[in-house]
């Protein structure tokens, strides 16, 4: 497009790019003369409708770049290894990469949005190797993805939703809907299904649509869903989240009892603990709304000794 | 929503860590203490909170059991018994040393089909010394002068032993050191944990002490 400057057009090399291809849509060709003069004739009221143009500068390009991975080539991205028995290794190796279960993720859509909770410990086998894990990853401040499985899997391939999300928002000049994030990422699970990979997630957000939430995992399964709740504790959550849900609750009440689920589930589940997060999505975005040790909450909910039945012990019977 | 089996079960290495468990026992100046964790679980469910691992045989005797739940209680039971049987006859409480010796070839009877359980014994003997002993499941005996631990944290307790345990504590110095070890410890731990019960034996008392959980 930039051949048609003449040389008097190159000589302002302050004009930029965006500025250049502005003038050749309104059809005025850069020539010696307009070029030269101080500034171009600036009509009074000026809208900049360059959105609603069919997109055409490098469209094909960046479809693609949305549907492939990271190296660009197509979906299969990942070499796969050269051994001579591939099957007897791959089946090998998923063991040593064995992945922690362990972990507590719940939300639910309800009046006033969509709340998110989540604990933050991350085990391997008996061990604790963390107790400050941030289970619920932030895709765009419209999109939450919440964490259970392979804590590498689930960081990589949420992070790569947020790449694809960016993508779509450049090529389409409008957010990415729930219903289409999560599809995004269902595909790439599907792609990589009987790899070993293993992830139970839950996409929520607010778009266009209202309150979203899908549960995806690594099987290739997308369901869409008013209440999950997703990893080794999430029995025990759904048995206070179940008897305590109703749609017209208040956002405290809310709040209250994706915190209260988390407690439970961290109580009975060994391999769930540390603190428990919640989080609150809306039209106008997610806030994270609580963070508190679940050791604390503990004492808040049962302070008086005599109920806990951790203190019946009589440490001097014997 | 489905959940796949996998989710909620550990799968167990050994059977060692069936229920899980976390024992220290160190020794001070003329006192020993010894303490275990609190929780009761079938792997990843817990199922209670009171659940102490260590039982006092006398006054100046205690015998922690880490491992599969079921055999220590089997286990403290007979021992108990044994016990009973022995100062009838000897008219006088046992030795810790000889304790040991008792503990051990109990566990070798079943040599081919063994108890599941990691004894650590910790007691004064007759002259005011302390004695501290831990064991396998098949009753090789190992005696130390500082510390001994069992149970599913083994790996993060000794690291915290290591570095805290001193030569000759008082009582007070020997409970908390004790406590802050057990309590580093089982908080590394998924199956151990749920607070603590701390026994610091002297010659004249039993102190006995339950701690706070940290975190759940």
């Amino acid at each position: 497009q930039i051949d048609s400057i003449s040389q008097e057009g190159v000589r302002n090399s302050h004009i930029c790019h965006r500025c250049i291809e502005k003038d050749w849509r309104r059809g005025e060709a850069i020539t010696g003369s307009s070029a030269s003069s101080s500034t171009p004739a600036v009509p009074a009221m000026q809208l900049d409708l360059s959105m609603l143009e069919p997109v055409t500068r490098n469209a094909k390009q960046t479809q693609e770049a949305c549907l492939t991975g990271i190296s660009g080539e197509g979906i299969d991205a990942f070499p796969l290894p050269a051994v001579a028995d591939l099957d007897s290794f791959e089946k090998e190796v998923v063991e040593y990469v064995k992945p922690s279960h362990g972990t507590t993720t719940l939300g639910f859509i309800f009046q006033g949005g969509v709340i998110v909770a989540v604990d933050s410990r991350a085990s391997q086998g008996s061990y604790i190797s963390s107790q400050t894990v941030k289970k619920v990853i932030e895709i765009n401040p419209f999109l939450l993805g919440t964490m259970a499985g392979g804590a590498a899997d689930c960081q990589f391939w949420e992070r790569n939703l947020g790449r694809q999300c960016r993508l779509y928002e450049l090529n389409n000049g409008k957010r990415i809907t729930v219903r289409g994030a999560s599809k995004l990422l269902a595909n790439t699970m599907f792609s990589y299904r009987g790899m070993g990979l293993s992830m139970g997630t839950m996409v929520a957000g607010w778009d266009v649509a209202g309150p979203g939430l899908y549960y995806v995992d690594s099987d290739g399964q997308r369901t869409k869903g008013q209440r999950f709740s997703v990893g080794s504790g999430s029995l025990y959550a759904y048995g206070v989240l179940d008897a305590g849900y109703s749609w017209d609750m208040s956002v405290e009440d809310a709040v209250e009892l994706g915190q209260r689920a988390i407690y439970h589930a961290t109580a009975r589940d060994a391999a769930s603990g540390g603190t428990a997060s919640v989080y609150h999505v809306t039209e106008a975005g997610w806030t994270k709304v609580r963070g508190e040790s679940v050791g604390e909450l503990h004492y808040k909910y049962y302070p008086d000794p005599l109920v806990r039945s951790s203190i019946a012990v009589d440490p001097l019977a014997t | 929503m489905v959940v796949t089996p996998d989710h909620l079960t550990l799968q167990p290495r050994v059977i060692f860590e069936y229920n899980g468990s976390a024992i220290i026992a160190m020794a001070g100046k003329e006192c020993v203490a010894i303490a275990s964790d609190l929780r009761f679980g079938v792997q990843l469910q817990t199922l209670a909170t009171d659940h102490k691992k260590v039982y006092k045989i006398h006054d100046q005797l205690f015998l922690g059991l880490s491992g599969l739940a079921s055999d220590a209680e089997t286990l403290s039971q007979r021992f108990k018994f044994k016990h009973t049987l022995y100062k009838l006859r000897e008219e006088r409480d046992i030795k810790p040393s000889a304790f040991a010796q008792l503990v051990s070839a109990t566990l070798y009877e079943k040599r081919f089909g063994p108890y599941f359980c990691q004894p650590v014994i910790a007691g004064l003997e007759p002259d005011g010394t302390p004695y501290l002993c831990g064991m396998d499941s098949i009753g090789a005996i190992e005696t130390a002068k500082d510390f001994m631990i069992a149970g599913t944290a083994s790996d993060a307790l000794l690291g915290i032993c290591e570095s805290l345990w001193r030569p000759d504590m008082g009582p007070e110095e020997l409970f908390e050191v004790t406590a802050e070890a057990l309590l580093s410890g089982q908080g590394r731990d998924c199956l151990a944990g749920w607070g603590a019960v701390v026994y610091v034996i002297t010659k004249d008392q039993i102190i006995a002490r339950q701690l706070k959980e940290r975190t759940v």
